[in-house]
């Protein structure tokens, strides 16, 4: 939607050496007059081509002959050309094509939707197009089909561009409607929450806490990016496995601690211990517990399941030799299974603190 | 049975409660207020008190602070759906037996509402990794080391709490007796309320008690 832009100028009155074109110009550009005045002056060195355009915005600041301007303004052009030593046939066209487009932009045509053509503009610079092509495709077979691509591209052109706004209004729209969903859901619920309970500060931030974790991952993605600390991770490791095996997991910590790569990994892997748990255990309840002592972190994950014999482990229950063991393992840390047949399993995880490999 | 008091003040949570403990314990009067609780348990002098940590005109600690003076023998368990240390453990200060998280099941609400009433401290996991947490970190304050710290056993089974185990599963591991398990929990409830640690004082004091 945009549109083309149209410098404006006025002729300056105060600095003046003729009509006050080379002022203006340089008001409406920002730069010294001085150098304009230069730019004007080398410029009708050029076959002329600087007195022309002087005239032209002369012409065209009075703002009632805007046709005469672009006569004088495609004058000056060709002039310009000429004196570089471009064959004349091209010349012709270029100032023909530049004086339409002008005329287009000056009556204000742009390509938006229902935007309408000043039809003599884009005659015109149809001609000027025309007779340039001419003489650079050296071949008339180019002309007429160049010229019908060009007049149903014009016609066109808008068409197709209101119909990819139509695209892009209704994907904006279903975009606005999840949002609103997404937003009524959480929250809207989170902020009566909060003023309700607006006195209770602790309760608030935990609100809030939770209610930015929730926004994080749906914008963000999912991951532990967000969690900078040992509890949190491992609070959204428990909100993730709940979610997903619509199990309950009770979270106790004791202590915590910012989070580095080998207690990522131990979250990993307590992630992993609670997903066996809610997938094989078939208890309705797994306890976690996360203990920060100086020397070292552990993570119990612990079901009142079925258990199982850890010695006749089939092939398919690989997750805990791979995702649990030597997660840990190669981390630096250790983990240690207690389960038999009837009695439940529990996994106990522990990392030493400080920079282990 | 059990004569119960439910003060919460979300009416479909109080509702939820009285269905599920229908038949268990006898529910004799509710409140959603501190204004309302304090009146109305002094009046009907219930053996356990079901508190929420939060109401709208203060702390479920406001209640207990109304209640004690005049029916010592009232016993609170304070129920909660608040992760925030210092909630939990103000209201465990002001003198709660237990805590529990309002995630508990009918049975596990039963038979802690029971142990409170038989007089027993009642110990949610997370409780119990708050309390490790306070008596191992910061300074103690006072002078009576006993009070200041806990024993090597005590936290053995604050450990096992928070690990998930319960107290018959805990004296089964520990080879104790469940009234030995119960004991420990006892007596560190009662550290927790005398114990005047700097992070217990430190909560208590975010919570304006001290």
């Amino acid at each position: 939607m945009t549109q083309i832009p149209v410098l404006q100028f006025q002729r300056n009155e105060r600095d003046r050496v003729v009509a006050g074109i080379c002022g203006g110009v340089a008001d409406a550009l920002g730069v010294d007059p001085t150098l304009v005045r230069l730019v004007f002056a080398i410029l009708a060195l050029a076959g002329g081509a600087g007195i022309l355009l002087y005239f032209a915005l002369w012409v065209w600041t009075g703002g009632r002959h805007p046709v005469v301007a672009v006569l004088i303004l495609a004058l000056a052009t060709m002039g310009l050309l000429q004196a570089l030593g471009v064959p004349t046939t091209v010349v012709v066209g270029a100032g023909l094509l530049v004086g339409g487009v002008v005329l287009l932009a000056r009556r204000g045509a742009t390509l938006r939707p229902g935007g309408s053509f000043f039809i003599p503009g884009i005659a015109l610079a149809m001609a000027g197009a025309v007779v340039m092509l001419d003489h650079l495709g050296s071949s008339r077979h180019f002309v007429a089909p160049g010229a019908l691509a060009g007049a149903l591209a014009l016609v066109l052109g808008p068409w197709f561009w209101q119909l990819a706004a139509e695209r892009t209004e209704r994907i904006r729209l279903a975009e606005r409607a999840e949002m609103a969903a997404r937003i009524h859901d959480s929250v809207l619920q989170t902020l009566a929450l909060v003023q309700r309970d607006a006195d209770d500060a602790p309760r608030v931030r935990a609100l809030a806490r939770r209610q930015e974790r929730e926004l994080r991952r749906w914008l963000y993605g999912r991951g532990y990016d967000g969690a900078t600390t040992l509890a949190d991770a491992l609070a959204d490791a428990v909100a993730d496995v709940e979610e997903a095996h619509l199990t309950r997991i009770e979270l106790a910590t004791s202590g915590d601690t910012p989070l580095d790569d080998a207690l990522g990994e131990l979250v990993l892997a307590a992630r992993e211990a609670m997903v066996n748990a809610a997938k094989h255990a078939g208890s309705d309840e797994i306890s976690v517990y996360a203990e920060v002592e100086p020397p070292s972190v552990s993570v119990f994950v612990r079901d009142r399941g079925a258990g199982f014999d850890p010695t006749t482990v089939a092939a398919d229950r690989r997750g805990i030799a791979d995702s649990i063991e030597s997660r840990v393992q190669r981390a630096g840390g250790s983990a240690r299974i207690t389960t038999s047949p009837g009695n439940g399993t529990e996994v106990e995880l522990t990392m030493p603190r400080g920079g282990q490999s | 049975m059990i004569r119960v008091v439910l003060v919460d003040d979300h009416e479909l949570f109080r509702a939820g409660v009285r269905g599920e403990l229908a038949g268990l314990v006898d529910i004799v009067g509710e409140a959603g207020t501190v204004a309302d609780a304090g009146p109305l348990i002094r009046e009907l002098d219930p053996d356990v008190v079901l508190l929420d940590v939060h109401l709208p005109d203060g702390g479920g600690e406001a209640v207990i602070a109304a209640v004690a003076p005049e029916r010592p023998a009232v016993k609170f368990l304070a129920l909660s759906v608040s992760d925030a240390a210092e909630d939990v453990i103000a209201v465990i200060r002001a003198g709660a037996r237990g805590y529990v998280t309002k995630t508990i099941s009918r049975d596990e609400l039963f038979d802690a509402v029971r142990r409170v009433s038989d007089g027993d401290a009642v110990f949610s996991p997370r409780l119990a990794g708050f309390v490790l947490d306070a008596f191992r970190t910061g300074e103690p304050l006072g002078a009576d080391e006993e009070l200041e710290t806990l024993t090597p056993r005590e936290r053995e089974v604050l450990q096992l709490i928070a690990r998930g185990y319960l107290y018959k599963e805990i004296a089964a591991r520990l080879h104790l007796s469940v009234k030995t398990v119960e004991a420990h929990v006892s007596s560190v409830l009662r550290k927790l309320q005398l114990s005047t640690r700097h992070e217990l004082t430190r909560w208590a004091q975010e919570r304006r008690l001290v």
